[in-house]
């Protein structure tokens, strides 16, 4: 018997249970590639069955909606008469249409026939006379040509269909062919447009069946939906992506986000409810937004966020993880995708939270530590426009040299002729090169002058301390300005006993020393009153917590009474621009009396003497705060004054004395402190007014790399609670300034030193919202989507900064749909309380002739002697104050106005027609009409009239006002200031024209042209004389008979 | 050579230095022209001389009338008519206020020196006086202003630098020089638009202005071939081609008429 063989492992040992293992491993691999394939890695598919199953329905639903209210429409008795009408007409021209159709068919058969035979003989001539054309040889020529005229005579034969269906053979020459052809062809277009001439009342019919349909049926048609229900039951489930070109952007968001876009495309809404309660299938909730930001250009991620490539999980796609730079923004702070482009606009529609955090940046003194790019920057432009000048200056001087060396060259005699005339125009042009250098020069120091004024500081001027306040009241602010007040922009800083002594003492003994020239008690009563009616409120507040009644642009006066001098307080409300010394920024002091005694002159500074005595240099001559003058006369501001001396909660005198404030030896402890704060980045502290910010540049905070921003120990919780991002930072921050210092050991000076800003949660919300948006330009989207606006979108842009520097908007209304501050307050809530109110500025770009408009925001009195009043609206309580403005501002501020309204600039005033005699006549019996009874109510500039008048002098309108406005404005004033006391329906419209309502005087009944237009014209001509002649006329007796048909009127309607 | 290059260096940067303190002043003075190769000079033991007399041929012209209405000073400077000064013509038929001058080759190689007395021309009456000048290349003309009223001397020139400047009433005379040839610079007063002068500048001292007996004189000059040119305000110039030998005299006359000139 043969060995048995050895244990063979091929032969004895069976691998099939390791195989089977492998091969069942690989399988489960292979089932959990495809797994993944098709569902794990595409949880995108899921969502968009859930879609298609949630759109459907709601389809279905509203198809159901629809379809009953199209049935209630049809069956609608309007509807009916209108249907019953369409059928009539269409009835009626039956025949007619048929016949004409027929006759076209047969036309269209015959002309397609004849087309193919006219083209073949066409096509023929034109290439045998080509060849004729292009044949070298004369006789060629004419033999060619010969040919072709036997063949145009010979003719062709053609085949065409007769009405009846049977087929003719006709034979034509080319020329009859020809004939033929075009007859048929005009025959065809008259037919054609025959037909629609016999439709168009048909036409018409429908038109009108769908207007009614319209207008009586929301939204899309039951058809319409029927179409989008079997769409969307055929959805394919794929990708659905947005990409542009142009910068490369691929976003997949729509792949689950289905409904986000769809009702824009199709127009319907779909809401959250709407759609099974998933808010991920909801429409985009700002439709006006995507209308100036088409998805199909901006994408999704550059606003929002995210991951716009991803389409794996929703937390890859949302960039909700450690490395991806730009998650999709949390939704309180979506508007931050809008500061990343917007970044230069001050006002932003639609982004409330947003500008509402812009606001807060400047208004709460960020800026003072926290430079930000376009914020407060007049003292960077006032160094970019010296070191313009002195380039300048260079330039100049060189070309003198060149000048200088062109002359010197020219005129001597070795020098060709021909070169000494260029040398000499060269000279020339040069002269005219800098004489015109000279004109920009000037715009320079100009412009440096005005940045001057421009500057302005978040806090008060610290140098009056001594003047203004109240000694031991001081330290008790530092050691907690919310405690005082809970309002003020003054943060809290982490002051050690020690410190705020030192530096109370410092601020204290730095202070300008001297007396305020002592002022009478006013009367607090009205005092009271002047403060509540003159406008005081729109910047300011009175009264503490819930009772706060005000504004919070400045500071709440609640407690003034017991911090201050009231002498300095009846200067300041006098003209708070008015600073007790210059402050010159060559000597970088402020100047004395004894400055200007040495020179012999008198101690006055103002912006008419604004240079240095010492040295000449440009003096800072006013008060850096935005506080305009009210121009108040000095008793009102005595009245005042005494009123907010009553304003304290407890009194001035209970304060503790604090004499360690005069201790000299605390004044180098305290500035060295004060240089550590940083207060003078909103305050002016004397020997620190060229300090510079102690914080970090922000304008790019929400770019800078997590790595690079300072959690401190706080960094693994924050990992852990998931708020390791800029947002969590920034909300932390500022809730808490302190925050990052827990659990460190510092030396006091090594501390954090951002204050306590005591903001509230909403407040946070919006500074984070616009810190997160504070990023390089493209960071995470396209840098080409920065708004860089030209011409209107520009003045606009540039007009918000300074409207929201001044706090136009506490008295007037800019912005439709948002009140001023006064518009909020009790007292205008009344008829009569309302027409008290400054002029909404809606529109004023249209209503007023610019240069007009620049005069008055230079001087709102519109007179240099009479000061203590209101220009234009000399009825108004609140006063329209001085602000001091610069050219610039003004410049701004006109051109800003007038691109709101589409003006185009520069404006030309219009030349009216002049009135003729007869028309004279005429308007001055509309004026003083008693159903127009204009004087009424407009001053006229007697004092005992204009008590009552609620409307501004017509002598104005002249140089004011624009004629188009003014036209609009007489046809229907309501439409453009909501409210007004100037009543519409003072005409009507009578075929191309607008005649008066009233019963028309003799002298206009045959008058053929606009009424309206002539009294714009009138008024446009009136003259002082003229005006006081229709004031006599009103007066005399015979306006007894004229008030008497007014009462006619009145009773008649 | 050496020493050129540092006085060169030092003038620039005298310029330099010049010109950054004077800045925002008019342009500053005219600076001499370098020093030139110093040319030949005229042996006088045997230079010519060249006269004659310049004729009008047409009888008498039209004169015109100027009316100073515009300006009251002006008027009451003068009793009765004033009249242009354009074609003065002597009593003896001859032409005032002719330049004449030499032009040519020949001079080429001499140097002149700059004569150092300054050509005077006054403003008297709200006229030139005298009506037409000649000057040296860089030889100072001084202008005065006699009368009781501003004028002001704006030359318009091709060759040379232009300039306009005011002259009140006892302003101090005013001192000013063409550095380069140009016959003639029309000056005028943009006040008195009938006020006009004419200047003409070349680089040698053989020019002339016929006076009251219409006769011109060129003496000094180097015996040679040479072109001599009358200009008259109004008709133009006329040239004439001499030579003239060692210590010769010779006479030449021009003539002018209405329609251009003659010889």
């Amino acid at each position: 018997m043969p060995d048995q063989p050895h244990d063979d492992p091929i032969v004895g040992r069976s691998l099939s249970g390791p195989l089977l293992v492998a091969s069942l491993i690989l399988l489960a691999t292979l089932a959990w590639a495809l797994y993944d394939e098709f569902y794990g890695l595409r949880p995108w598919k899921d969502y968009q069955q859930h879609f298609v199953h949630l759109y459907t329905q709601h389809l279905q639903e509203r198809i159901q909606e629809q379809s009953a209210a199209e049935e209630e429409l049809r069956r609608s008795p309007d509807y009916q008469r209108l249907e019953q009408a369409l059928e009539e007409a269409r009835a009626g021209v039956a025949p007619e249409v048929e016949r004409i159709d027929r006759e076209v068919n047969d036309l269209n058969r015959r002309i397609s026939a004849l087309t193919d035979v006219f083209a073949t003989a066409r096509g023929q001539v034109t290439a045998m006379i080509y060849e004729a054309e292009t044949s070298p040889a004369e006789e060629d020529k004419e033999q060619i040509l010969e040919e072709v005229e036997r063949i145009r005579r010979q003719g062709f034969d053609a085949r065409l269909p007769v009405p009846d269906g049977t087929m003719e053979t006709l034979h034509y020459t080319y020329d009859e062919l020809e004939d033929e052809y075009d007859q048929l062809r005009e025959r065809r277009a008259f037919l054609l447009a025959h037909r629609v001439e016999v439709t168009q009342h048909v036409k018409e019919l429908e038109e009108q069946r769908q207007t009614y349909r319209n207008q009586h049926i929301i939204g899309l048609a039951e058809t319409q939906l029927r179409g989008l229900l079997t769409e969307a039951r055929n959805l394919e489930l794929e990708i659905k992506q947005i990409h542009v070109q142009d910068t490369e952007l691929v976003d997949r968001c729509e792949s689950c986000h289905l409904g986000v876009l769809e009702g824009r495309r199709v127009g319907i809404e779909l809401t959250a409810a709407g759609i099974g309660g998933e808010r991920l299938f909801a429409s985009h909730p700002a439709p006006e937004l995507l209308a100036i930001h088409d998805p199909e250009r901006f994408g999704c991620s550059p606003c929002h966020g995210g991951n716009g490539r991803a389409i794996s999980s929703p937390i890859q796609a949302h960039g909700r993880y450690r490395h991806w730079l730009w998650p999709l923004s949390y939704p309180e702070n979506y508007q931050a995708g809008c500061q990343q482009c917007h970044a230069r606009d001050m006002v932003l529609e639609h982004a409330g939270v947003l500008n509402r955090g812009k606001e807060l940046y400047r208004l709460r003194g960020c800026i003072g530590c926290h430079r930000y790019e376009g914020f407060d920057n007049e003292p960077e432009r006032l160094q970019a426009v010296r070191l313009q000048m002195r380039e300048l200056e260079l330039q100049r001087a060189g070309y003198e040299l060149e000048i200088q060396r062109s002359i010197q060259r020219a005129e001597n005699p070795d020098t060709p002729l021909e070169e000494a005339r260029r040398l000499f125009a060269r000279a020339t042009n040069l002269r005219v090169t800098i004489s015109n250098l000279e004109a920009e020069q000037e715009q320079l120091q100009l412009r440096a002058r005005d940045l001057m004024r421009e500057i302005k500081l978040v806090g008060p001027n610290l140098k009056d301390v001594r003047l203004k306040l109240r000694r031991d009241w001081i330290p008790v602010w530092l050691h907690n300005p919310h405690a005082f007040r809970p309002t003020t922009k003054m943060p809290r800083f982490r002051l050690q006993e020690e410190e705020i002594r030192a530096i109370s003492a410092f601020i204290w003994q730095s202070g300008t020393s001297g007396e305020m020239p002592p002022q009478p008690r006013g009367d607090p009563g009205r005092g009271r009153e002047l403060f509540e009616t003159h406008g005081c409120l729109a910047c300011h507040a009175l009264g503490e917590g819930e009772d706060a009644v005000g504004s919070r642009f400045a500071a709440n006066l609640s407690r003034v009474g017991e911090k201050v001098n009231y002498d300095y307080l009846v200067r300041w409300i006098h003209n708070p621009r008015q600073r007790t010394r210059p402050y010159c920024p060559r000597e970088k002091r402020d100047l004395t009396p004894e400055d200007y005694a040495k020179h012999g002159l008198p101690f006055r500074f103002d912006f008419e003497h604004s240079t240095c005595p010492n040295d000449g240099a440009e003096l800072q001559v006013q008060n850096m705060t935005v506080m305009p003058s009210l121009r108040l006369t000095w008793a009102e501001a005595r009245d005042i004054a005494t009123f907010l001396l009553t304003q304290r909660s407890q009194a001035p005198e209970t304060y503790a004395g604090a004499d360690f404030m005069d201790d000299p030896g605390l004044f180098e402890r305290g500035q060295s402190l004060v240089r550590n704060y940083g207060c003078a980045g909103c305050h002016e502290i004397a020997g620190l007014e060229e300090e510079e910010r102690i914080g970090t540049d922000l304008t790019t905070e929400g770019s800078k790399p997590i790595e690079r921003i300072d959690f401190a120990l706080l960094t693994h919780q924050a990992e852990r609670e998931g708020w390791y991002n800029h947002a969590g930072f920034f909300e932390r921050k500022l809730a808490d300034p302190a925050i990052f210092d827990q659990g460190k050991v510092k030396e006091p000076l090594e501390r954090l030193r951002m204050p306590q800003p005591n903001l509230t949660d909403a407040d946070i919300t919006a500074l984070t919202t616009f810190l997160l948006g504070s990023v390089e330009s493209g960071y995470g989207f396209p840098p080409q989507y920065i708004y860089q606006p030209t011409d209107r979108g520009r003045d606009i842009q540039e007009g918000w900064w300074i409207v929201t520097k001044y706090n136009c908007m506490g008295c007037h209304q800019i912005r439709i749909g948002q009140p001023s501050m006064l518009m909020t307050l009790p007292r205008y809530q009344t008829p009569e309380g309302r027409e008290k109110l400054p002029p909404s500025l809606i529109g004023v770009g249209a209503r007023l002739d610019p240069e007009w408009l620049a005069a008055f925001l230079a001087n709102p009195a519109l007179s240099a002697a009479n000061l203590h009043r209101n220009g234009v609206r000399s009825y108004l309580e609140v006063r329209m104050p001085t602000f001091g403005f610069t050219v610039r501002e003004i410049q701004t501020l006109v051109r800003f106005f007038g691109a709101l309204s589409g003006q185009a600039q520069p404006y030309i005033r219009p030349q009216l027609e002049p009135l003729t005699n007869r028309e004279w006549v005429m308007a001055r019996e509309l004026f003083t009409h008693p159903a127009a009874p204009c004087l009424r109510c407009h001053a006229t500039g007697d004092p005992l009239h204009d008590r009552n008048a609620t409307a501004p002098n017509f002598l104005l309108v002249k140089e004011r006002l624009k004629p188009g406005w003014t036209r609009r404005w007489i046809l229907d004033p309501a439409s453009i200031i909501p409210g007004t006391a100037m009543p519409s329906g003072l005409f009507r419209r009578q075929g191309n024209r607008w005649v008066f309502s009233g019963p028309l005087p003799p002298s206009l009944r045959d008058y053929r042209g606009d009424h309206a237009e002539l009294l714009v014209r009138y008024m446009f001509y009136l003259t002082r004389q003229e005006q006081r002649r229709l004031s006599a006329r009103l007066a005399s007796p015979g306006s007894v008979e004229s008030r008497r048909i007014s009462l006619n009127l009145v009773e008649s309607h | 050579m050496l020493l050129r290059k540092l006085l060169t260096g030092t003038t620039v940067l005298c310029l330099v230095i010049l010109v950054g303190c004077s800045r925002g002043e008019e342009a500053a003075q005219p600076q001499p022209p370098p020093a030139r190769p110093e040319g030949k000079s005229v042996d006088s033991a045997t230079a010519a001389t060249i006269q004659g007399r310049v004729l009008y041929q047409d009888g008498q012209p039209r004169r015109n009338r100027i009316r100073m209405a515009a300006d009251a000073v002006c008027v009451q400077q003068h009793q009765g008519p004033v009249y242009s000064q354009e074609v003065a013509l002597n009593d003896n038929g001859t032409l005032r206020y002719v330049f004449v001058y030499v032009k040519g080759q020949a001079l080429a190689g001499y140097s002149f020196p700059t004569p150092t007395e300054p050509v005077v021309l006054d403003q008297r009456g709200c006229l030139y006086t005298p009506h037409v000048i000649g000057a040296q290349t860089n030889q100072e003309i001084k202008i005065l202003n006699s009368d009781p009223t501003t004028h002001n001397i704006h030359p318009v020139p091709q060759n040379n630098r232009e300039w306009n400047t005011s002259m009140p009433p006892n302003a101090n005379p005013l001192v000013r020089s063409f550095p380069r040839e140009e016959v003639m610079i029309p000056v005028k007063c943009n006040v008195h638009p009938w006020m006009k002068t004419y200047v003409g500048v070349v680089s040698h001292p053989f020019f002339t202005v016929t006076g009251e007996e219409g006769t011109f004189e060129i003496s000094g000059l180097p015996p040679g071939d040479y072109t001599i040119v009358a200009w008259q305000e109004k008709f133009g110039t006329v040239e004439q081609t001499v030579t003239v030998g060692a210590s010769e005299t010779k006479v030449v006359d021009f003539s002018f008429t209405p329609g251009g000139s003659t010889d």
